[in-house]
């Protein structure tokens, strides 16, 4: 990843005088300059092989050249399509077509075989060199996808989709000359192969080589069901697969929606995204701009306590956060003082929702009269891939997310406009699949990095395997701790789920610290305080050799809830007591993963590994610097923290609101909402109820290293 | 202690003073008496502390400390007063209720101080003992659609298969009914086989509390059904009978923390009503025999 911006570079292309940064293919600065170049083995999400020479063009050398592969030089005089190329160029399609059974299956099909469209349009009809004779038959042991070897130009674009883009390394060439083909595994049948028939192959083949059985669909309810012809005609559309569009038709829909519907709601679960074609629609938060303050009512020996919805402004807590705008799954942000904003044809919304199964991160409403397409993953995935899609969505970042994005950070806060612009067209946003590295430990450090969608991990690499350090949501930044001190990265950052990174270059990094000095400083101490966390951690992790210990999670924590099971009587007092202080809600649930004869019970545990915090789809829920855990006032209460706590330390508390009647406007009807809570300890009390309440002695609040310490103790013995 | 011992100590010379022997209507048995019974009060007391729990008046361990040590202390003191004669019928009544309170006491606390160790020592899959039940319904939920998991694939209908197989194959980036179809070993006869298990083994042991009259009730003969299956099933199938047993094994786990729980709370049954009868007629005993 270097961070140096590429030097530009003059050349002509078809007599036409254009400039692009050098290390471009002339097949790219072509396609950018809007000059088309036909190929069949190249596509845009995968790496140019340059075997099919289909896009060969004339840089006025001795042989011409396979553009998707030869780079842009400069004063370089590139012909695309003079005679001599255009004839060569029909040579080999002519030598292409002599091997193709044509009509092929996908030719027949969907009338899409990208070789015979090619063929139809250079006008080869008849092909004037004799058929293969040996033959290399069909494979159809597969339930869905058919094998036509017969049809294969060897253009590797399905072995490049396999191995490069989903990585599954089933497919590979097999044999030489007329033998040559493709081969699953180690030619195996493809029933019989590794293969998790992904479909990419398919999708990638240009030829009926590889297609579709039709067995089951993908499908979405409802709506207007486009054909791909329709589909094709929408501009996000170009240059996506026929062959994709068609079998995954139901896939899309169009949807139209009046004025003051509601699309899409916070909180609920959902696999789709929505891509505005018309009209402008209002993205907002349903739910009330406060956290859950517990408090006592009264005083003396019947003091009670009461939940309640405080926001920021009337209860400050500690180490309370300053963001000034809350993160959601789309291209905007919402300002904390008055979650709405604006949605555009042309914008996208419910990215992660769609790729991640992430609940709706906020309540989407038709502001006017709206056209909107709605899809599956399968398809936004195809889209994502698509450079033109792709280019669009980012334009729209740049002009309309990227200053709230920065400024969201509140370390960013001072930043002012004429920077802002400045990096507005430096940035770059990259994207990453799950589980693909972003920056490694040891790795030379080149860029900054801000966290735009999905979700990183923040891991360091120890003898024992990896000790996880942190999980950042949106809004979430990484990378600062060796730009500042110029050492290597300290740790390894590695996307979680579909993750989109804004990465800003080192040099711009740089700059920005030089011209904002307070931002230096706000930086440093950050950095300080992590690089001071990690060494606590790993510190930890040495003096407390003890693996039960370790495994369970319980060397992070700092105040456990523990229940003596030799003592408990299971009369659960301690439950009973917990939901007496918080208006009948819980927040104890008597069950957990057991230590020795102790049962530790639930209420945060401040995890080395705090699972609740993935997923969150506003990134309400975030740790102190005391490691405690924070939920923000704009938790909309999906419910998604509570069931990723593997020890349901979270809970869901519901609180009457009074919200606008869609019936009746400028009405209010009444309504419950739920915010997200966790142990609050009974800070008003000296005690925490569930301790004050247990008749048998057998419930504690513990500091685990010392409460534990004669038990480690004795088992660092028995090993030694 | 000590309380006890004054009270002895005092006890002698009394009873052997009063020339109609010690009653509980002299002054010295009416002192008995008093205190006997404001223990039995105190002691009362705590089901009414355990009602509201966060009220700060005195830890819940203090009030159970208090309650067993007056509780015991009031039993002797109430047989002072009464100079060791169970007297009239009201009286007697009183002290064969006393008697079943203070003996269903000491069982309870002694049930309480060992039971919770048997519970931790045997039963590691433990849960919340009102949640039992449901837990059994997701026993069997889970156990059905292991079974079905199964069966679609021994059977290779591909539109039966489960959400897990599909999660599997969407996980592996495919559409998910190719890879359930590709990992199938159709065996019709298998499926058959282990829709009946299912039936007539282990849902009627997964429903019923205790499973009386099914035959995996015992571990030894569920190892062997189990054991048999795997013979029957493909090796890729295995890990779901694997599954199946330790359902059956949770099901046994759940049937013994409801015998233990029974055991340790059941005393409670007795205790409770009638130390409140036995408050309620030592207050009208107290009434009556002061003011007749």
């Amino acid at each position: 990843m270097s961070s140096k911006p590429s030097a530009e570079i003059q050349l002509t292309i078809d007599g036409t005088n254009i400039s692009v940064p050098a290390g471009t293919t002339i097949f790219d600065a072509a396609r950018l300059n809007g000059i088309a170049i036909p190929t069949l083995c190249h596509q845009q999400n995968e790496n140019p092989v340059g075997v099919c020479r289909v896009c060969v063009v004339d840089v006025g050398q001795r042989v011409y050249a396979a553009s998707c592969i030869r780079q842009a030089e400069p004063g370089m005089n590139v012909k695309t399509c003079s005679e001599p190329v255009q004839a060569a160029r029909h040579t080999l399609i002519e030598l292409l077509m002599s091997d193709h059974p044509s009509p092929c299956a996908r030719q027949q099909h969907s009338g899409d075989c990208e070789l015979e469209r090619l063929a139809a349009a250079a006008g080869v009809r008849e092909a004037r060199f004799p058929k293969r004779s040996t033959r290399r038959g069909k494979d159809d042991s597969s339930a869905v996808i058919a094998v036509d070897h017969e049809s294969c130009i060897l253009c590797d674009r399905c072995i490049r989709g396999c191995d490069d883009i989903r990585h599954n390394w089933v497919l590979a060439r097999r044999g030489k000359g007329y033998q040559a083909g493709i081969a699953f595994d180690t030619n195996l049948p493809m029933a019989e192969s590794s293969c998790v028939s992904c479909g990419e192959c398919m999708v990638s083949c240009p030829t009926g080589a590889l297609t579709n059985k039709r067995v089951v669909g993908t499908e979405l309810g409802q709506g207007d069901v486009l054909d791909p012809t329709e589909l094709l005609h929408l501009p996000i559309f170009q240059n996506v697969s026929g062959t994709f569009l068609e079998l995954n038709q139901k896939a899309v829909v169009k949807r139209h929606y009046r004025a003051g519907e509601i699309i899409c709601r916070e909180g609920e679960f959902g696999s789709t995204a929505f891509y505005i074609l018309e009209g402008k629609a209002e993205v907002f938060l349903a739910s009330p701009m406060a956290h859950v303050e517990t408090a006592g009512t009264s005083q003396g020996f019947f003091r009670k306590l009461k939940s309640m919805l405080s926001p920021r402004e009337q209860h400050r807590r500690s180490e309370e956060s300053d963001r000034p705008f809350i993160p959601i799954d789309a291209s905007v942000d919402l300002p904390y003082d008055r979650p709405i904003a604006e949605l555009n044809p042309g914008d996208l919304f419910g990215e992660m929702t769609c790729m991640s199964y992430y609940p709706r991160s906020a309540t989407v409403r038709a502001k006017t009269d709206c056209v909107m397409l709605e899809m599956l993953r399968n398809v936004l995935d195809i889209l994502q891939r698509n450079k033109t899609f792709r280019a669009q969505l980012e334009r729209n970042y740049r002009a309309r997310a990227l200053d709230s994005h920065l400024r969201g950070v509140p370390i960013f806060s001072s930043l002012t406009k004429d920077f802002i612009d400045h990096l507005r067209d430096r940035v770059e946003l990259v994207r990453f699949s799950p589980g693909q590295v972003i920056c490694r430990q040891g790795d030379v450090a080149d860029s900054f990095y801000l966290v735009r969608i999905g979700f990183v991990k923040v891991s360091e690499e120890r003898p024992g395997g990896e000790l996880i350090l942190a999980y950042l949501a949106r809004g979430g930044y990484f990378g600062e701790i060796a730009l500042l001190s110029g050492s290597p990265r300290t740790a390894t950052c590695t996307a979680l789920d579909h993750v989109e990174v804004v990465r800003i270059a080192r040099t711009d990094f740089e700059l920005m610290l030089e011209r904002f000095p307070d931002v230096r400083g706000k930086l440093e101490s950050i950095a300080h305080e992590r690089v001071a966390e990690n060494r606590r951690r790993t510190t930890q992790l040495q003096t407390l050799p003890v693996d039960q210990f370790l495994a369970n999670g319980l060397m992070e924590a700092q105040s456990l809830l523990v229940l003596d099971l030799e003592r408990c009587t299971r009369c659960d007092q301690c439950v009973h007591a917990c939901a007496d202080a918080h208006d009948g809600v819980s927040r104890l649930v008597r069950e957990g993963l057991r230590f020795d004869k102790y049962l530790v019970a639930t209420s945060c545990r401040q995890c080395r590994d705090p699972l609740c915090m993935v997923g969150c789809p506003v990134g309400s829920i975030r740790r102190r610097n005391s490691l405690e855990v924070i939920i923000e006032d704009w938790c909309i209460g999906c419910g998604l923290c509570a069931n990723n706590c593997p020890y349901g330390n979270i809970n869901l508390h519901p609180f009457p609101v009074e919200l606008d009647d869609p019936a009746h406007p400028g009405r209010k009807i009444a309504s419950t909402r739920v915010k997200a809570t966790s142990c609050d300890l009974c800070h008003d009390h000296a005690e925490p109820s569930c301790v004050y309440a247990c008749p048998h002695d057998a419930a504690h609040r513990v500091n685990p290293p010392e409460f534990f310490a004669g038990l480690l103790k004795q088992s660092s013995v028995a090993k030694g | 202690m000590a309380i006890l011992a004054v009270a002895v100590a005092s006890y002698i010379p009394y009873s052997l003073r009063s020339p109609q022997g010690p009653r509980g209507g002299s002054v010295p048995g009416l002192i008995y008496g008093s205190v006997g019974f404001s223990f039995m009060l105190f002691a009362g007391l705590l089901g009414f502390r355990k009602k509201f729990p966060i009220w700060r008046i005195g830890r819940a361990q203090t009030w159970m400390r208090g309650h067993l040590w007056l509780g015991f202390l009031a039993f002797p003191l109430i047989l002072l007063h009464g100079g060791f004669h169970f007297g009239g019928l009201l009286t007697r009544v009183l002290m064969w209720l006393f008697i079943l309170v203070f003996t269903s006491g000491l069982l309870g606390a002694a049930l309480q101080h060992f039971m919770p160790r048997l519970h931790t020592a045997q039963l590691p899959m433990e849960t919340i003992y009102e949640q039992i039940d449901r837990v059994r319904g997701q026993l069997v939920e889970e156990a059905q659609q292991i079974v079905e998991e199964c069966c679609a694939a021994l059977e290779g209908d591909v539109s039966s298969a489960t959400e897990r197989q599909r999660a599997a194959a969407a996980s592996a980036g495919a559409s998910w009914d190719v890879t359930v179809a590709s990992g199938m070993q159709v065996d019709e006869q298998a499926s058959t086989e282990l829709r009946g298990v299912l039936s007539t083994e282990i849902r009627p042991y997964l429903e019923k509390t205790g499973g009386h009259g099914v035959r995996i009730k015992d571990a030894p003969v569920a190892a062997a059904l189990f054991r048999q299956l795997r013979v029957l099933l493909p090796s890729t199938l295995h890990s779901n009978i694997d599954d199946l047993e330790n359902i059956c094994e949770e099901k046994r786990q759940l049937d013994k923390q409801s015998r233990l729980h029974k055991i340790l709370h059941g005393w409670l049954l007795v205790h409770v009503p009638v130390s409140y009868a036995l408050l309620l007629l030592g207050a009208w005993h107290a009434v009556v025999a002061l003011r007749f």
